[in-house]
């Protein structure tokens, strides 16, 4: 399954005096198995892109296909397409409103019109997903729960419908280093299962790490598209549009300038793991002679 | 989405002269108009008031549409207003036969003045919201009830609460707008249905729309605390207000239409 935006434009307040154009003639496809990670300077247009994915926001102008299919056509169910695509907004914890952890997590398969049975079994399989004890959680209040739970439980009310393509908007922002970590982890995983993951991130060390490939947006258009390695090959490109490359990139590039032979295309801490390996064992034979 | 077309109150920028006049002027201004719409009594003594008012909104470039806008909430009433007393009022002259009724010349004098009274109220205050920030309001409002302290009313709480809220009326309808999003994502149908459904529909909107009220009332508390806000007493303000050249020149404006509207009275 995949989702195209065919010349996408979307303007805010149209009309008004206020009215401002968030992202302007775009055009790309999320491919189906992909990681694909959005990157851009706050107000590039990100956020709003990423809502024309499961058609929360009408595109202004221009297309939105599922599968080939206008998604803003006359008689075309919507609840297909929030089904298929799931969203979770950025600080989602933020969303939550029913008594007990289970009902909150119940809240879109309940939507979905699905039976009793099925919800419950929904229910458990998400919030297993995202590491929580079903058993253990479900009868308590989503608001006594720590910030990193609270967003797990956001996140398993998105997973609880099943999504095949699921669109993150900085899954990891405010939490601690650990949870975090797990967050990005669960992420992975999702996506390992196959999943088809979109996620709007501004660390360039997640998106090196997991991505498979980047989509940079700049002032409401696509500025640049490819693998990580393709992206952060243009650090002068990334820098003039207020973004940044992954630390290892910076550090190759230090060790460049040193005139350390340091290869171009390491952006991933195991690659430079790798390199600073051979480096330190090159050295070593070279003191020995 | 639905939320995004509310604008709240209807501030329309341009840099025009009545925009920059002096709200505490302005709101004195508008109270002057008031008194000289019911003072006026006759059609005629209507010409001045209108008159101003033209001259008020061609001076403040607000465009001509955006001031047809603000009649739209009260069309209902003014048309009431009309037809109400063209109907049921008693007159001596019969001017038209409608069969079901007789339209008396002084009914239907009197409609036109009642209902063109409601519009030139409602665009006088309109002109007035619409070339002031609500800030600069509760500002000027706070200037002008500041002498009612002597009686021990609170006119700074009464302005800081006001402009508290007048700023946050942006944040949480950014807020319900986002929580809205999130739980349509979800599947959650905030259009349709019967009352009752979508009253239930509103519970997973209300619910964190009011968490996160009371988080941002408390963090705004400890932030004011933090900055040692004490209330009104000694404090200083960014923007001082000062009355110009085109204060005065307005306040003589004014003062000449109320003249002109007694003139007209007693014609």
């Amino acid at each position: 399954m995949q989702v195209t935006l065919d010349h996408v434009t979307h303007t805010y307040q149209a009309g008004s005096p206020f009215q401002s154009v968030a992202i302007k003639d775009v055009s790309m496809t999320v491919r189906e198995g992909e990681f694909l990670a959005l990157i851009g300077h706050t107000g590039s247009g990100k956020s709003t892109l990423a809502q024309h994915i499961n058609g929360l926001l009408k595109p202004t102008e221009g297309r939105v296909l599922l599968d080939g299919k206008d998604i803003h056509e006359k008689g075309f169910n919507k609840k297909e397409v929030r089904q298929k695509v799931g969203l979770v907004f950025q600080y989602p914890e933020h969303q939550l409103f029913e008594e007990t952890v289970a009902k909150d997590v119940a809240f879109g398969p309940k939507n979905l019109g699905l039976s009793d049975g099925e919800i419950k079994e929904r229910v458990r399989e998400a919030l297993a997903k995202v590491g929580l004890d079903p058993a253990a959680m479900e009868g308590r209040s989503p608001f006594e729960l720590s910030g990193g739970q609270m967003r797990r439980v956001a996140m398993a009310g998105v997973l609880a419908m099943r999504p095949q393509i699921l669109v993150l908007d900085e899954p990891a922002a405010g939490l601690d280093p650990q949870s975090r970590e797990d967050m990005l982890q669960l992420i992975f995983g999702l996506h390992s299962q196959g999943t088809t993951v979109v996620m709007i991130s501004h660390s360039m060390d997640d998106v090196a790490r997991f991505a498979t490939r980047a989509v940079v947006m700049a002032e409401g258009a696509i500025a640049m598209e490819g693998t990580p390695e393709e992206i952060f090959s243009h650090a002068e490109a990334l820098e003039k549009m207020g973004l940044d490359v992954p630390s290892v990139c910076k550090l190759g590039m230090r060790l460049r300038e040193l005139h350390v032979p340091c290869p171009e295309e390491m952006f991933r801490e195991d690659q430079a793991f790798e390199t600073l390996l051979k480096l330190w064992k090159g050295e070593d034979a070279h003191g020995a002679q | 989405m639905a939320l995004s077309n509310i604008t709240l109150g209807q501030y329309y920028p341009t840099d025009s002269a009545v925009h920059k006049m002096d709200p505490r002027v302005k709101i004195l201004l508008l109270i002057a108009l008031i008194v000289a719409i019911f003072l006026a009594q006759s059609l005629l003594a209507f010409l001045p008031v209108a008159a101003y008012l033209l001259l008020a909104i061609r001076l403040s470039r607000v465009p001509v549409r955006m001031m047809i806008k603000s009649l739209k909430p009260l069309r209902l009433i003014i048309i009431l207003t009309f037809l109400l007393n063209v109907f049921f009022l008693q007159g001596e002259t019969p001017l038209v036969d409608l069969g079901f009724a007789v339209i008396k010349k002084e009914a239907l004098l009197t409609a036109v003045h009642y209902s063109l009274r409601l519009v030139l109220l409602v665009l006088g205050s309109s002109l007035l919201t619409l070339t002031t920030p609500p800030i600069a309001l509760t500002d000027g409002l706070e200037r002008l009830l500041s002498p009612l302290r002597v009686i021990r009313f609170p006119a700074h709480e009464m302005a800081m609460m006001m402009s508290i809220a007048l700023r946050f009326i942006p944040t949480l309808l950014e807020e319900a707008d986002k929580i809205m999003k999130a739980q349509t994502a979800r599947g959650a149908d905030f259009e349709s249905g019967n009352l009752i459904a979508r009253a239930k529909a509103m519970v997973p909107l209300l619910v964190p729309l009011f968490v996160s009220a009371f988080r941002r009332a408390g963090d705004l508390a400890m932030a004011m605390e933090a900055r040692c806000y004490h209330g009104g007493e000694g404090r200083t303000r960014l923007r001082v207000l000062k009355c110009e050249k085109r204060d005065y020149i307005a306040c003589a404006v004014t003062a000449l239409l109320i003249a002109a509207v007694v003139l007209a009275g007693l014609l």
